[in-house]
This record gives C-alpha cells, structure tokens and sequence, in this order.
C-alpha cells in the first residue's frame, strides 16, 4: 500500500472513531423558573428574535442543526454554546443579581447596536437569524425599557 | 491513576506559567500620587477598596488620552485584585452588597481587560463599571475625597458618570478632543 493510501485510511479511521465521542446536548426541555420571560415581559416578536437569533448560545435550549451530529463540528459548537451561556444566559437570568441583569441588559443592547451580535460566523450559516434594521430597534428598545424599570426598582 | 496526577500536575503549572505571562505589564502600574491624599488611619478594608479605586482611576485615564492598551493593563489588574479582595471582614448583608458590585465590576474590568484594540467596547464597559465603583465608593467609602462627573453627550445623549480624582473635568468618553466636556456632579468624601 502507498503511503498516501496509508494516510487516508488512517485519516478515516480517526474520523470514524471520532464520531463515536459526542458531546453534551444542550437541551433541557422544560421551561426554566429563572427565563427572563418570567422577569418581564418579553413581547411577542421580541421573544420570536431572541428565539431565532440568540437563544442557540444564550439559552438552555439549543436548536441544532444536522451537521452538529458530524464531528468535530460537534464539538466546536459545544465549546461555542458553553461560551456563549457563561457571558450570558437568557434562561437562568433571574438569577443574576439585579446588577448584573441591568449591566446585562446595557451589554445587550449595545452588542446588537455596535453589530457584534449575532456573531457574523452565525449568522453567514444561520441566514434567518440576521436582524433587519427594525428587529434590532425594537430589540435594542425592549433592553432599554427593561433596564429601566430595573433602575427604578432600586 | 498516575497517569491522571501527572495531568493535573502539567496543566496546573502551565496555567500558572501562563497567568505570571499575562500580567506582568499591569504591575508596573504607580499609585503612589493618589496615596497621598490618603491619610494613615484607615480601616485595612478602606485601603482595599482604595486600591481598586485607584486602579479605577488608572483606567479613567488611559480612557482620557484614547489609551486602549494602557486601559487593558489596567482592567486585568483589577480583575486580579478582585479575585483577591478578601470581604469576610463585612457582615453578611454588606458582604453580600458589596459581591453583587464587586462581580459587575470583575465583569466590567475582564471586558476592558481583553479588547485592547476596541476602544469603544471597553468605554461601554467603562460606563456601566464607572456607575459600580460610584456604588462601591459610596456605601464602603474610599478612604479620600472623589468627584462624580457626568458626560450628557455620551451614549447617544444618555449620558453617563465618571469618578476623577481631580477637580478639573477630563471627560474619558468622548476622545482627547473633547476631553473638557463635562460637568461636576457630586463630591463624595
């Protein structure tokens, strides 16, 4: 056998066993006590933008794509969720302390304002999760509104 | 068995090696002309807090002259002194008060820490630490006179504070060209 056939089949045997090796999936199914839905409310086409566009990294419930089942694509979307939930979780944001919420919210809207979220790598493969101008306004209006009336609470 | 303690042993020493890399710039961070105003008898916890007000005051300023690498230094300097900061002196609603800041703060700093070359996205962390350092002042006291100055034109007219050690304004959002725009607002003592 040549050695270029030798590789190839080495190559292959690696990516086979590799598959085998699956990570975590991130979905826990049932709606969660600490959602930011049950902190404030969270209208209707706001909540259908988060969905589409964030809730992937920033949620406990990632809607994966087929590919995600081939490794080591895997993986690399695991370790980019796992990423994405410590800087920002939408499903246990209650338990964030009032403080960190506002702060939260502040980042929120200035990422989508400043355009550094969805992450352009996100989006070129998730064409839907790209945000019109007015999608990003009432998104970047809703944090406003609930920084706010975080603000007078305390 | 083995295997895995000689794992852990290797990872922990690269880590280790890793961190003394990273934060060597920030120590040669002076303090020593904010320390003046000082005076001696301050509680250990005072100073602690002044120590991060001080650095505080080192990020404000690199802000004021457009220093994004001086700002960066900086805000991992105080990351790693909060990681540091020993609050079991407080009593248990203080202490927790003073968490609930002190982890927006360590957010706020990581933040300004790691985008060296996005000076825009540090001030947006700037502006929201600036107002946890006004809290922290405020309720634990740093130990020396402070002014709060307010910019009204930054974030789209929204406006937003900062603490400065000098009476003069050097407003640390706007750029070096418009760094006299600004107004007093409160003298915390």
């Amino acid at each position: 056998m040549s050695r270029i056939k030798k590789t190839l089949l080495v190559a292959l045997i690696v990516f086979i066993a590799i598959q085998f090796v699956r990570p975590a999936r991130n979905e826990s199914g049932q709606p969660s006590p600490a959602d930011i839905s049950k902190i404030y409310p969270v209208p209707a086409n706001v909540h259908a933008i988060l969905k589409t566009s964030c809730y992937d990294c920033h949620s406990n419930n990632t809607n994966y794509p087929w590919y995600s089942n081939i490794q080591p694509v895997g993986w690399w979307l695991a370790s980019h969720i796992k990423e994405g939930k410590a800087e920002l979780n939408f499903s246990e944001f209650g338990q964030y302390s009032i403080r960190r919420q506002r702060s939260k919210l502040f980042a929120i809207a200035k990422s989508i304002e400043d355009g550094t979220m969805p992450l352009r790598s996100y989006t070129l493969v998730h064409s839907n999760s790209r945000l019109t101008a007015h999608e990003k306004a009432s998104l970047i209006n809703w944090a406003n509104q609930a920084k706010d009336s975080l603000s007078l609470k305390n | 068995m083995k295997k895995i303690v000689v794992a852990i042993v290797i990872s922990t020493i690269t880590l280790m090696s890793c961190n003394s890399g990273n934060n060597k710039d920030s120590e040669t961070i002076k303090t020593d002309h904010i320390s003046a105003h000082t005076n001696g008898s301050v509680s250990p916890f005072t100073s602690n807090v002044n120590g991060i007000l001080h650095i505080y005051i080192h990020i404000k300023n690199a802000f004021v002259n457009d220093d994004g690498k001086a700002a960066a230094d900086a805000g991992n300097e105080m990351v790693k002194v909060l990681d540091n900061f020993d609050e079991n002196v407080l009593r248990d609603d203080d202490r927790k008060q003073f968490e609930d800041i002190a982890d927006d703060m360590k957010e706020n700093a990581e933040h300004i820490g790691t985008n060296a070359n996005n000076i825009k996205h540090q001030r947006e962390h700037f502006d929201m630490l600036s107002k946890d350092m006004y809290d922290l002042v405020k309720k634990f006291t740093a130990g020396q006179p402070i002014y709060v100055d307010y910019c009204p034109m930054y974030n789209n007219n929204k406006g937003a504070i900062w603490l400065s050690e000098t009476k003069e304004i050097k407003n640390p959002y706007l750029g070096k060209d418009m760094d006299t725009c600004g107004s007093a607002k409160e003298e915390l003592k």
